[in-house]
Parts: structure tokens; sequence; C-alpha cells
């Protein structure tokens, strides 16, 4: 691992806490718990760019990513006795494909506009790739980040009891 | 002897407190499988079987007595629309494991209702002003450069306060999506047009996913994986045409500023 990747990571995992606390606010969680998915979105994020930068899949590793997520919010849940989805869900924001989510739109425009058969076909070619990736990248956070709540559902639904 | 029996909830005001509990987490954005888990919880307590049946817009519950099986209490209620609210989902989770745990008597569990729902919200100034920032640095990690981010930030300040306006105003959430997406798009993309910054197709792309459901998207494959298909598919359509919502406000402003072509 280079300085430049460090850096690069460091960087990621800023903008990433940013995003999880500005989206955590607009589903008012308790205090403490904002501060618990700006850790974990900066920690999953900068996850996601390392296993992306050293050439893994960009759906599988939001997979790993969410996968990650999902379990250290079980301890975290433990700790702050708050049920885990609380905080585990706006940490996952930052990683929603929008950019793909835009060009697949992009490239529905362009290919209702188009009048030349072959440029359409390109724009079609577009649309499939940008919106796979879109779907499979949502899928991959989803069923990531809710494995732990689905294989420990005694855990996940007993971390607000006291005694 | 007579003290004994005034203690006891009767079923009437059993129904109705779980009711309101169950309504009150469905339109917070509880997944369905806590809801059920909560309530039923609470009813143990207070000695009386529950069947719960959690829909998008109502939830039906039937209430059985423990000790007399043939007193029992069917009642439906109607969920207010969702506004998330995570702080009441996390005490009302607390709140059912106190009263299975330290058997609280009915008053209090319901006083300590009422208290937890009455809470208030975040201030909504700096709601606005932290999901700007989000949605600037979510621009940031799509590689956008600081010109765009500062585009972000203003579309998004723009874009959410006519969300939280129109929503004070009851205007139906489908508009209400359609015309934030619409006009955040749009004051992002006049820096398409203005010819600012490296990278405005990253701005106007990140302007409009503050309004992205995240949430309700999450909720609904975690209902369906846990088996409450009906429920989630309901929350997946719902997400679903809110996206496309987003995305007609988005197509709407790009038609408009001319950006198809670029």
């Amino acid at each position: 691992m280079t300085s430049e990747m460090i850096r690069l990571m460091l960087i990621d995992g800023l903008l990433a806490a940013i995003a999880a606390i500005g989206f955590a606010v607009i589903s008012n969680p308790p205090r403490k718990a904002i501060f618990v998915s700006a850790i974990l979105a900066a920690l999953g994020h900068s996850l996601r760019l390392f296993l992306i930068k050293s050439g893994l899949d960009i759906s599988l590793s939001t997979f790993v990513a969410a996968t990650f997520i999902g379990l250290l919010s079980m301890l975290f849940a433990r700790i702050i006795r708050c049920p885990a989805e609380v905080f585990s869900f706006p940490s996952l924001l930052p990683m929603i494909p929008g950019m793909f989510a835009y060009r697949t739109i992009l490239s529905l425009i362009r290919f209702m506009q188009s009048t030349d058969g072959i440029k359409a076909q390109g724009f079609m070619l577009d649309f499939f790739h940008n919106g796979l990736t879109t779907l499979f990248i949502l899928l991959a956070l989803v069923v990531g980040v809710s494995l732990p709540i689905l294989l420990f559902p005694k855990l996940s639904f007993s971390v607000t009891r006291k005694y | 002897m007579t003290d004994q029996v005034n203690l006891e909830p009767t079923i009437e005001e059993t129904a109705v407190l779980l009711i309101d509990i169950a309504s009150a987490l469905m339109s917070s954005g509880a997944h369905t499988m806590r809801i059920i888990q909560n309530v039923s919880r609470m009813a143990e307590t207070f000695g009386y079987d529950l069947d719960v049946s959690v829909f998008q817009m109502s939830i039906m519950m039937t209430i059985i007595s423990k000790k007399d099986p043939g007193k029992l209490l069917t009642q439906i209620r109607k969920i207010k629309p969702l506004r998330l609210n995570f702080s009441i989902v996390s005490d009302l989770s607390a709140l059912s494991w106190d009263t299975y745990d330290k058997q609280l008597p009915f008053e209090e569990v319901a006083s300590n209702f009422q208290l937890i729902i009455s809470q208030k919200r975040m201030n909504s100034w700096w709601v606005l002003f932290l999901v700007a920032a989000a949605n600037a640095s979510f621009c940031g990690l799509f590689k956008g450069d600081f010109t765009a981010m500062t585009c972000v930030f203003f579309a998004t300040i723009a874009g959410f306060f006519v969300r939280q306006a129109m929503i004070k105003k009851h205007i139906n959430h489908l508009v209400v999506f359609t015309t934030s997406a619409f006009v955040a798009s749009l004051l992002s993309g006049s820096g398409y047009v203005l010819h600012l910054g490296h990278t405005p197709e990253i701005a106007l792309a990140s302007s409009v996913l503050f309004l992205i459901p995240g949430v309700p998207l999450i909720n609904s494959i975690l209902d369906i994986l846990e088996g409450h298909i009906l429920t989630g598919m309901a929350r997946l359509v719902n997400a679903t045409s809110l996206i496309v919502c987003i995305a007609i406000g988005l197509f709407t402003s790009m038609l408009l500023l001319g950006l198809e072509k670029l």
C-alpha cells in the first residue's frame, strides 16, 4: 500500500463520513448513532475503494464492504444499545450508485431521441450496462448489510435489552 | 383483591396502546419483523397473545387473553404517511424490552410511549445545512471538483428547502419529489450551461441524490428476505415510484437546459 493510496483512502473516508452524517439526520436518529454511522461509513467506503483499486469488481467490493459494515454495526449496536439498522442504513447511503443511475437515465433519453439505428444500439448497450450495475450494487448493499441481521436474529433484536 | 383487578389493563386499553405503538413504528420506518417482535413482546407482558399483519396503509391486530381464550379483540388502524424517525424506533424498541424485563405497569408504558412520540425533531435548518454538506461531499466521492461541489451545495439547499416546505403543506409526496429534483438539477445544471469547473456532469448527477429513498429501499429488501413479501413489495413499489419521480424531475430540467445533446 503506497502513501498515495493511503491519502486517497483518507479523503474518501472523510467525504463518506460527512455524507453519512447528512443522510443520517434526515431520519432523525439518536445523537450517538449519528457519530457511529459516520465512523462506519468512513471505514466501509475506504475499504471499498481499496478493494476496487486492487482490482475487484465494483459490485463484489460493495458486497464485501456492506457485510463489513453490517458486522461492525452489530458490535456497535451492543455498545450504544440501539438497533443496528438505525446507524447501518445511513452509513450505506454514500455507496448508492448515483453516477450509474444517472448514466442509465441519460442513455435512455438519448436512445429515445436518436434517429440513427447504429448509434441507438450503442445507447441501448450503455443503458443495460449502467442499469445492471446500479441494480447489482443496490442488491449487494442490502444483502450485505442484512446478512448479519438474518444470521443472528436473536442478537439483533435484543441489543436494546438492558438486563 | 379489588386493587389487583384495577391494576390489570382491560383488553380494549391494551389493544389500543399496542396498535398505536405498531403504527408509530411503521410510520417511523421500522422493518416489519421488528414491529411484530416489539408489540408481541409487550402483549406477552400484559398477559395477551397477539397476531399482527402489517400492510403499507394499515395494521391489523387480534389480541387474545391468555387466561380466557374466549376474550379476544380485532382491530385495524390506518398508518400515517412515512416520516422517518429512528429515535422513535430505537426508543420504542428499548421500551418494549424494559416492559418485558421489568414487568412495567400498563400506565407507565402508556405514559412513556406518549413521551417518546412527542420528542422534538432536530432543528430543520441544521438538517438543511447538513444534508447540503452531505450531498456536496457525495459529489466529491464521485470525483467532482471543488466548483462542482459548491454548485451541488447550493442546489441541494434549494431542493431540500422546497421539499421541506412542500411536506409541511401536505402535498402529494410524488409531486414533492419531482419538484425538488427539478429545482436541484435546474440549479446545478446551470453550472453546465455557464461552463463552471471541469466536472459539471457530476454536479448535475449528484445534485438529486439526497432524495434517493435509501431507507425504504433497504427496508423493502429486508422485509422480502425475512418472508414479509407483501409488505416488502409495497415498500419496493413505493420507493421505485419515488426514484422514477426523481428521474422525471432531472429529465425535465435536462431537456429545458438542452443538456441531452452534450
